[in-house]
């Protein structure tokens, strides 16, 4: 619809819409603002968990505590040169870190972040896009950033870049299977694809409780989704130097690494929204339950990752093809079962 | 089939303890105190064998121990050391020039090892940070140094027995010539 | 043919072979210090013991010294074996003064090789180390006995393979000593070879002393371009400037050696005062404006006054890439056609010996050895080619006799027969043998028939009959007579008549017999792209005195070195427009052109080169060109800015800079070098075929051409009644251009002398070391006299040493009167 016909809508319905797009556009700024600075602040997270897990301090010279390091970071990633090698497909090379981070920011369009507000009778929806296929639009969206990591990689003109590149695409395809068989048995509780739908489905109890293994299938999954140790196989450090984003630098590797850090925010928003109770939780305000739900999984990440050793990749694909997969399937057979035979 | 069984649930059951195990050790070391020494401001004082910037040590005498050999540049991993070896006025072997760079210098201590007249050593003076890569150049004016380094006694010149330095047989362990024009014995 | 077990593996081996040449064979090296294949075995150093397990022999026996036979079984890695050795090396680094950091052996040195290889270490031995004083054994080669192993290949190789008597051991036991009686130069010719040969440092190059280490330098497979033999040998660069030359084993040149001269005279390469910049009148300039001035002024001169004003000259110093340059644009752009030989009988005597010269005729230098009779007519064989004379050597200690017919008192490594008679009656001599050997044929062939008596061919002296009847006799006696021919003094049809006998002989003998010497490296590629009738450079200089030539581009050539008359060539080359020089060499015509464009050496750019037999060698470059660094940086460190620029390194090789000269701006690349020079010359079209590696000769194959001889009237001087003839010779040092630039040749050399005959000397009142004075048009040559009763009577050998002002004689062959010699008072 275009301006013009917009503001020939007559009377209180026009006014609605034009509000409408004030508060969505509020909305959006708002998620990027608080996203954007999470990953950000993540970054120095990390550095600073795992030099703790590691019995030291992390970087601790800019800004007091080195809270300015992200700061830092952001200033040296814009001033450093932006190289294409000579041999890359230059458009692709350019797009291709776009992809990866685009997709996770989308992904955020469907996840609700607090309970409706209601001002002056009107309920103002606190999700910026309640899609009423939410969870198809969320599984479409991580399946597309592999084409980022595989364009990126291809695109490159490099060995270790495009194996880095080939690995990604195995293992994001290997590992989507089982991540959205996982999520089967949700809707079947939940009787619905939009994540508000779900999020309301949990007022008396969080699905963890009821889909224990769907939990672990779906974080297991979201490891390998978000190319997290142990399942960095397509950056692997010592094979592949960088793996897919090995000739990036300046921006466009900030672009990789944004995306890398909005997915861990976003997984934990999701694992949040689907085994969690999303925003549900007594005494503090939603948005604060939420927030605190959201922060367990990029603590975990980040703890996994001082923690575990990489995977060899024949084992990642073990344990993808013949262990996550017949055990999810196992579980929308089970669920099934039981809803059949209790009836809800 | 029940042996099966059990080793699949006590397979299963190492595997949770395995990453349990591996999660509370990490969980463990996140609440005690870091080890990191502060660097710039608490100096760690080096052992004398650490191997830092080189330096080039003269003998006893004070003249240059190095003799131009080749034996530190062929050494070198990085190909760092280049000289070019001449006869000194004197009849001594020493370098012409003598470069190391230590934009390139990995420390590794080889060429020390491989020197065989001392004259090269490694010192645990490690901070010498330029702004400009070209300063890492050093040569052989900026390598020597006025004393014998870890060793101020030993003289390469006073075990080979050459004539450039004392006459023949009067070096460590030797025998006065033998008279060729003599038959006695 | 015995078949034995070295190591498990099988081999069969000629009759004769020593077991270690046999395990050699299979690949595996046996250690060893005094066993050579060119010396042969001693049985000196021990080191190369190995297990007999069955078979003739039995235990713990010396490789060296037994020839492999039928049924042995031998093990070299036996414990007892590996042992023995061991013990040997540790015994033999007793004495050891380990002083490998200032030893120029270091780095490849056999004993150290062996050292390790044998696992010892540490000296255990608590004794003093037994001393020897050094000696003083010349500028080439640097001595340091305390660190000998008595290996004895150093006296083998000087006293037996090479022939003189001045450096031996001394004493006995402990205590054996390796030198002279007293300090001094080594009198051998060959002596470079001891640092080759001796295992570790007591011998060293002196030349390259303390200069680099083996594992640093750029090594390559080089040619030696200082005479016409062509021998391999190995150069070594490093920091671009060439450092060391080793003798290369080739088996049909050189064999494992070469001579001083091919081994000392490389400094020309690395001289200061080298040609580096492009000079304009006088002003330098870069190459490609240098080339632009020379290319405009000399098409400016062909299009006002003709191309035939234009006039190149080279010589035989130039690579055949150059000549065939050179022949290119002088065709193309109507110049005249490369003057490459200084005299016209130097270019018609090569020209004469190349086209004899074919495939069944012509003797390489290693089949020389194997000769049964030689007779070397006109040639001094250690002065003229020194690596001949080592081959005659070695012929000789086969029982082979040698006849060297030539007017100079030549002495050499061996015994000879000399005939000395005046170079004008070589040829006649060679005649008549000649006739003997056909009629003696033909008396043998049809018994009974009226004999022909041989008749005189020339005036002859007759106390010659009885010696040229026993050469008759000799060369009839013999299985494998060669004939030896130099093209320097002889008369112009000599040539011609050595390859008639050789013809005679060959159709006798069935082999090979016929060796020409030549006067330079490459004047047999010169003759073979040379237009016919050629042209020398004195008929330039009368071209230019005519008017006839205006401009001159002289490419790698000192014709002052060469042209018997310097005043003529300088007012010559005075009337030129145009004097435009391309050279490596600070020669004076380089210094008086108006154009200079330097040229690369040999080394910097490689090049093909064709030896006296006609065979093609071709050298890579051994580093790039550019000032050496130690030049550059006066000494210091180099200079520490970071330039992609070599010093002077925009000298290219004489043949590009001579095709952008011409124009050819395109042609420049290898690919083309190789199409210009099929193209030039159908012989070197397998240039483009044969590895670079790999030489090949270009000879005719055994043409049918009747042995027709160009008869030209020999240039000689008008015979005279008490008049000497002068005959201008080639020295081993001090006359040959390159070699005469190396500051350690020039401090090696020794006074020329004039040699004159006793019974000429006599009425004088000239004796041996006299200083004498020959009064000449162009002013007096003050020189030492060399008396002798070896040599011709009539002849005054004069060298054309760098330091005689030989050029002022005029033209050769010329007869000087007994009344301009005079013993002059200077002491």
């Amino acid at each position: 619809m275009t301006m013009p016909a917009m503001c020939r809508g007559t009377g209180k319905t026009g006014m609605m819409w034009i509000l409408g797009f004030i508060l969505l556009l509020i909305k959006l700024v708002l998620v990027l603002a608080v996203l954007l600075g999470m990953a950000a602040a993540l970054v120095l997270v990390e550095r600073k968990l795992l030099g703790r897990f590691q019995i030291r301090y992390g970087p601790n010279r800019v800004g007091p505590f080195g809270l300015l390091q992200p700061v830092a970071d952001g200033i040296k990633m814009l001033l450093k040169e932006d190289i294409v090698p000579a041999s890359a497909d230059r458009v692709i090379f350019m797009l291709a870190p776009a992809a990866v981070a685009m997709t996770s920011l989308l992904i955020f369009a469907v996840v609700p972040f607090a309970e409706d507000l209601t001002v002056r009778g009107r309920r103002i929806p606190m999700v910026i896009a309640d899609l009423n296929v939410g969870l198809l639009f969320v599984l479409a969206m991580s399946s597309i950033s592999i084409y980022g990591i595989a364009l990126g990689g291809w695109a490159s003109n490099s060995k270790y870049s495009l194996l880095g590149g080939i690995r990604g695409a195995a293992q994001l395809i290997s590992y989507e299977l089982s991540m959205g068989l996982s999520l089967v048995p949700i809707v079947m509780v939940s009787q619905s694809f939009s994540l508000v739908d779900i999020v309301n489905a949990q007022a008396n109890y969080p699905f963890i409780l009821v889909q224990p293994v769907a939990f672990l299938i779906f974080l297991v999954c979201s490891m390998a989704e978000a190319n997290r140790l142990p399942f960095d196989l397509p950056e692997a450090e010592n094979e592949l130097i960088a793996g897919y984003h090995m000739e990036y630098s300046g921006m466009r590797f900030a672009l990789y690494f944004v995306g890398e850090y909005v997915n861990m925010v976003v997984i934990g928003s999701l694992l949040a929204v689907f085994f969690l109770g999303g925003w549900r939780g007594p005494f503090l305000p939603p948005i604060v339950w939420f927030l605190l739900k959201v922060m367990i999984v990029p603590f975990f990440l980040i703890w996994s990752r001082a923690s575990l050793p990489r995977f060899r990749y024949d084992q990642l694909m073990h344990l993808g093809w013949k262990v996550l997969l017949p055990l999810s399937l196992l579980n929308i057979v089970v669920t099934g079962a039981v809803i059949l035979v209790t009836g809800r | 089939m029940a042996k099966e069984e059990s080793s699949i649930a006590k397979t299963a059951a190492e595997m949770v303890k395995g990453l349990a195990g591996s999660y509370a050790v990490t969980l463990k070391h996140l609440f005690r105190k870091p080890i990191t020494e502060q660097y710039p401001e608490y100096k760690k004082p080096l052992p004398a064998r650490s191997r830092g910037r080189i330096i080039l040590t003269v003998d006893p005498d004070g003249d240059e121990r190095c003799v131009a050999c080749y034996l530190c540049s062929a050494v070198c991993p990085t190909s760092c050391i280049s000289m070019e070896s001449r006869e000194r006025d004197d009849g001594r072997r020493h370098a012409a020039w003598f470069r190391i760079n230590f934009a390139r210098c990995i420390y590794c201590g080889l060429c020390e090892e491989a020197c065989p007249t001392l004259a090269i050593q490694l010192t645990p003076d490690f901070e010498f940070c330029k702004d400009d890569i070209l300063k890492f150049v050093y040569e052989k004016e900026d390598l020597l140094v006025n004393h014998g380094g870890r060793n101020q006694e030993y003289n390469f010149y006073r075990h080979a027995g050459l004539s450039e330095k004392g006459e023949k047989g009067t070096h460590i362990n030797e025998k006065p010539p033998v008279d060729v024009k003599s038959n006695m014995p | 043919m015995p078949r034995l077990v070295i190591d498990d593996l099988q081999i069969e081996v000629p009759e004769g072979t020593k077991v270690i040449e046999a395990a050699e064979r299979l690949g595996i090296m046996i250690p060893r210090f005094c066993y050579h294949k060119a010396l042969g075995s001693a049985g000196a150093c021990r080191m190369c013991a190995v297990k007999f397990i069955h078979g003739p022999f039995k235990g713990l026996q010396m490789s060296c010294m037994i020839d492999a036979q039928d049924g042995m079984v031998v093990s070299t890695t036996d414990e007892e074996a590996v042992a023995f050795r061991r013990q040997v090396i540790e015994w033999l680094m007793m004495n050891h003064p380990h002083d490998c950091p200032v030893c120029d052996e270091g780095g490849q040195c056999l004993l150290q090789d062996e050292t390790v290889s044998g696992g010892h270490g540490l000296r255990r031995y608590p004794g003093r180390k037994r001393t020897y004083h050094d000696q003083y054994l010349g500028e080439f080669i640097a001595h340091e006995m305390n660190r000998c192993i008595h290996c004895y290949r150093c006296s083998r190789f000087y006293q037996d393979f090479a022939g003189y008597r001045d450096l031996g051991p001394m004493q006995i036991a402990n205590r054996v000593y390796f030198g002279r009686f007293r300090d001094g130069p080594l009198e051998s010719p060959f002596a470079g070879n001891l640092v080759d040969i001796c295992p570790t440092g007591v011998y060293t190059d002196r030349s390259s002393r303390y200069k680099a280490r083996r594992w640093d330098l750029q090594r390559v497979p080089f040619l030696c371009i200082h005479c016409s033999l062509g021998c391999s040998t190995v150069a070594s660069a490093r920091y671009r400037e060439v450092v060391r030359i080793e003798a290369r084993f080739n088996e049909s040149v050189n064999g494992h050696f070469i001579c001083d001269r091919g081994r000392f005279a490389y400094p020309y390469a690395n001289l200061a005062d080298r040609p580096r910049r492009a000079r304009v009148d006088g002003e330098d300039a870069s190459l490609a404006e240098a080339v632009r001035a020379a290319s405009g002024r000399l098409d400016q001169i062909s299009m006002n006054a003709g191309p035939d004003a234009v006039a190149l000259v080279a010589s035989d110093r130039c690579s055949l890439e150059t000549l065939a340059v050179l022949k290119r644009i002088s065709r193309e752009k109507g110049w005249r056609h490369p003057a490459v030989f200084p005299r016209p009988d130097l270019e018609h005597k090569t020209r004469r010996a190349v086209s004899r010269l074919d495939r069944r005729l012509a003797v390489s230098m290693r089949e020389l050895e194997s000769a049964d009779f030689i007779l070397a007519v006109g040639i001094d064989p250690v002065h003229e080619a020194p690596m001949l004379a080592l081959a005659l050597r070695q012929a000789f200690r086969e029982d082979a006799g040698i006849v060297v017919m030539d007017p100079r008192p030549v002495s050499a490594p061996f015994d000879f027969d000399h005939v000395a008679i005046a170079p004008a009656e070589i040829g006649g001599c060679l005649s008549r043998i000649t006739e003997a050997l056909s009629a003696l044929q033909a008396d043998s062939a049809a018994q009974g028939k009226e004999t022909r008596r041989p008749e005189a061919a020339g005036p002859l002296r007759a106390d010659l009959d009885s010696r040229i009847a026993g050469i008759v006799e000799r060369l009839r006696g013999s299985r494998n007579p060669v004939i030896v021919c130099g093209t320097d003094i002889v008369r112009d049809s000599t040539p011609d008549r050595a390859a008639d006998l050789a013809r005679l002989l060959l159709q006798l003998k069935a082999r090979p017999c016929l060796f020409f010497v030549l006067p330079g490296p490459n004047s047999f590629g010169a003759v073979l792209l040379a237009e016919s009738p050629g042209r020398s450079f004195s008929d330039v200089v009368q071209d230019i005195e005519q008017g006839k030539v205006k401009a001159l581009l002289v490419v790698e050539s000192d014709p002052f070195k060469n042209f018997p008359d310097r005043e003529r060539l300088e007012r010559a080359l005075d009337r030129l427009d145009l004097l435009a020089a391309m050279d490596y060499l600070p020669t004076s015509v380089v210094g008086r052109a108006h154009i200079v464009l330097p040229t690369c050496t040999v080394f910097e750019c490689g090049g093909s080169f064709i030896n006296q037999e006609g065979r093609v060698q071709r050298v890579e470059p051994v580093h790039e060109g550019g000032i050496p660094v130690h030049q550059v940086s006066g000494g210091g460190h180099p200079p520490r800015v970071f330039s992609h620029e070599v010093p002077g390194g925009e000298i290219e090789a004489a043949w590009r800079t001579a095709l952008e000269v011409a124009g050819y701006t395109n042609a420049r690349d290898n690919l083309s070098i190789l199409k210009i020079m099929a193209e030039e010359h159908p012989g070197f079209a397998r240039c483009r075929d044969i590895p670079t590696s790999r030489s090949f000769r270009v000879l005719p194959d055994a043409g049918d051409r009747p042995p027709v001889c160009e008869e030209t009237g020999d240039r000689a001087a008008p015979e005279a009644a008490d008049t000497l003839e002068v005959v201008l010779v080639d020295r081993f040092f001090g006359t040959e251009e390159l070699s005469g630039y190396s500051p350690v040749i020039q401090n090696a050399d020794s006074e020329p002398l004039v040699f004159l005959h006793v019974r000429d000397a006599e009425p004088l009142g000239i004796a041996h070391s006299d200083w004498i004075s020959i009064a000449l048009e162009g002013g007096g040559l003050e020189v030492r006299a060399g008396v002798s009763a070896q040599m011709a009577e009539g002849v005054l050998v004069i060298p054309r040493h760098r330091l005689l002002e030989w050029q002022k004689l005029g033209p050769v062959p010329a007869q000087i009167p007994f009344g301009r010699i005079s013993r002059a008072g200077k002491e």
